[in-house]
């Protein structure tokens, strides 16, 4: 069984497509990763700067006030950092100057700059709310959260030849063969799910590696709460550090991986050529997003744990929490694990009952 | 070991590419030969499990091979009609490949790889992409693979297809040497493949077994049918178009002798000849080679090919003929309904 894996996974990997699908998926990530490294942009106390410079100035203001976030310290970080008027007229929120300042005027600004009367309790509720440079971790998820949806298309290019790249010939010597409907076609789809993990991991390992090199440890213990304005819209509505926030987007874009091979795999099986299941593959992939249901629907909590929503895992774990604290956003393990029993037995059976032609 | 068909057909949609076949096969070669869209492909897929029947059954020593599984596979080695290989693999790594899909490892695996690339003359190129490979090349790997596994039936559709004759003679001589106690069906359209190797020959017909048995008998049905005539060269055309020609030889004086299947003596001159297995083959498919019926019911030669012993109703084709034929010897009347009987 693990030599039929090891040819799968030699014919997984050694398809051109495939390979020009999964290189362009890391180029797609490496590109925003340097690209948001680039954009960055911050000023402080009559300094300017852009890129790694103002990743550095970032990382000094926040240092400036790093901890707990209580009301003195709002207090001290509006008198110190907001602006106090924008240009025509702009209000104050969304000047930016820094990650610290944008971070404070969203929360406790007037739209002149000044402090709007608000307390961090009234804010934030009971919760403790640990600031710090989050910024650069914050940033990195975002870009993961591309990388990852590139990414899927580039698993279900991988996977729509497994079966039916077989059914232009080969079929008939693997079907007429000993183990051909058996272990071959358990191989098939064990090879196809762990590639899909291998890549997964590849991609995130390589991610995360970039980002500790970019943005260094600081702010893995900090809220995700108190994060600048460009990173707070629609985003997870709960307090936890940036660290268990990396491990949450780990975690779902690993189900996501392994949901997106079940689906990839039966649509491999059913359809009779690798270019007819890389489209019915993806149609169906993409298609919960085309849905007409609102995010505040019943509706979308059932569709946000299919694999496209798990691999852009902001919408999901925007869902809030179960009973007991866990993010909602955990119901896509016994998802993952349903799609993917399913995809397995389902793909293998359609692969080994099929007729040749 | 007893390989047996019991009202076997396959059906797509109204068509009906194997019709109620009854036959059973014990060790030995069998020639399947028939024209295009006889269904020998077709008989072939259903004999290694890759396609259901509409109807019918096949038996391996009485037990359904459907339900013997991977028991029945572990015996088939089958070399399909233009064969689906991946380009990149190397040879040997397509054989190893193979081999564990039959489940052969380790040294044995790579042992028995070897020895059949050496014996269909590719050791040398082991180590080549098979997209750099010629069609006889790919064919050779493609009859290695199939052999893989030692099978006890093994099924080969259009084996010699890209073979140049010295490795028609190759493939020949392997086949006959891996025959024994084995039971081996091969079909063609080159008959002298067969014609040397096989026990039996088994010709196909639409979706039928229209005839079968030793090349030196199946030949006899149409023995004092086949003639050799001499005629002037210029024209040749014209008689060929007209006659059943399986063969055509120009003569240093200016003289063309054709060799013609015909019922009745084509012209006066005629001699008759010793029928081969190209007669035969020319004899039952003639019309569907030519594109069909072009010499029904025209001229005094029309009836030259036309009913052969055992044939029930007279016509002036070698269709009718063959259909008159296949009645008894697929033990299928002419509507396709079991009468009884096998062939061994």
């Amino acid at each position: 069984m693990r030599k039929l894996m090891g040819y799968e996974l030699r014919k997984l990997f050694g398809r051109r497509l495939t390979q020009a699908a999964l290189l362009a998926a890391v180029l797609f990530s490496a590109l925003f990763t340097v690209s948001t490294y680039q954009n960055k942009y911050a000023s402080y106390g009559g300094r300017q700067a852009s890129g790694g410079e103002a990743v550095a100035l970032d990382k000094e203001v926040a240092a400036r006030y790093a901890g707990e976030l209580t009301d003195e310290k709002v207090r001290q970080m509006m008198d110190e950092l907001a602006p106090k008027s924008g240009p025509q007229g702009l209000n104050a929120i969304y000047l930016y100057q820094n990650a610290m300042q944008s971070a404070v005027t969203a929360r406790f600004s007037d739209m002149y700059g000044n402090w709007n009367g608000l307390r961090v309790a009234q804010v934030f509720g009971e919760e403790e709310i640990r600031i710090g440079y989050v910024d650069g971790w914050l940033s990195a998820s975002r870009d993961m959260e591309k990388s990852f949806l590139f990414l899927s298309f580039a698993i279900l290019i991988m996977l729509a030849p497994v079966y039916s790249g077989e059914y232009g010939g080969v079929d008939n010597l693997i079907l007429a063969s000993r183990y051909g409907r058996t272990k071959c076609a358990s191989a098939k789809a064990l090879a196809g799910i762990l590639a899909a993990v291998l890549v997964t991991a590849g991609m995130l390992a390589c991610n995360v590696g970039a980002a500790y090199l970019l943005y260094g440890r600081e702010g893995l213990d900090c809220s995700i709460l108190f994060a600048p304005l460009t990173l707070t819209e629609g985003y997870i509505p709960f307090n936890i550090p940036c660290g268990a926030l990396l491990g949450y987007q780990a975690l779902l874009s690993l189900t996501g991986a392994v949901c997106t091979a079940g689906v990839g795999l039966v649509l491999s099986a059913a359809c009779r050529t690798p270019m007819i299941a890389v489209v019915a593959s993806a149609a169906v992939h993409i298609a919960p997003t085309l849905l007409p249901v609102a995010e505040s629907s019943p509706l979308f909590r059932l569709l946000a744990l299919l694999p496209v929503y798990q691999m852009q895992f902001e919408a999901l774990m925007s869902l809030g929490q179960l009973e007991g604290g866990m993010p909602y956003a955990v119901l896509a393990l016994p998802v993952s694990a349903g799609i993917l029993a399913v995809g397995y037995a389902l793909s293998r059976r359609i692969f080994a009952a099929h007729e040749v032609s | 070991m007893e390989l047996k068909t019991v009202e076997l057909t396959k059906q797509y949609g109204k068509k009906k590419a194997v019709d109620c076949m009854n036959i059973t096969l014990t060790e030995g070669i069998y020639g399947l030969l028939g024209a295009n869209g006889a269904g020998k492909t077709t008989l072939m897929r259903l004999l290694c499990g890759l396609q259901r029947p509409t109807g019918g059954r096949i038996l391996l020593d009485g037990q359904g091979i459907g339900r013997l599984g991977e028991e029945y596979r572990d015996l088939l080695g089958y070399l399909p009609q233009g064969f689906g290989y991946y380009p990149d693999f190397r040879a040997i790594d397509f054989l190893l490949y193979i081999a564990a899909l039959k489940g052969l490892e380790g040294k044995a695996a790579e042992r028995k790889a070897w020895e059949l690339l050496e014996e269909v003359g590719l050791s040398r190129e082991a180590r080549h992409r098979i997209r750099t490979f010629s069609g006889g090349m790919k064919q050779r790997l493609g009859i290695a693979q199939a052999m893989l596994n030692d099978p006890r039936i093994l099924i080969l559709d259009e084996p010699t297809t890209g073979l140049d004759p010295k490795e028609r003679v190759r493939f020949r001589n392997l086949i006959s040497a891996f025959s024994k106690r084995r039971i081996v069906i091969l079909s063609t359209h080159i008959v002298s493949d067969v014609e040397s190797i096989a026990e039996r020959i088994l010709v196909m017909k639409s979706g039928r077994i229209v005839h079968c048995g030793r090349p030196g008998e199946i030949t006899s049905e149409i023995r004092g049918q086949v003639w050799e005539c001499a005629i002037p060269a210029e024209q040749a055309d014209r008689y060929v178009a007209q006659l059943n020609v399986s063969n055509l030889r120009n003569e240093r004086d200016g003289r063309t002798v054709l060799r013609v299947i015909a019922r009745d003596k084509p012209m006066p001159n005629a001699k008759l000849a010793e029928p081969n297995l190209e007669d035969l083959y020319l004899y039952y498919f003639r019309e569907e080679d030519t594109g069909g019926g072009r010499r029904r019911g025209s001229g005094p030669l029309a009836a030259a090919s036309g009913a052969a012993p055992g044939c029930r109703a007279s016509r002036d084709n070698g269709a009718a003929a063959a259909e008159g034929l296949s009645g008894e010897a697929s033990g299928c009347d002419r509507d396709g309904e079991w009468k009884g009987g096998d062939i061994r």
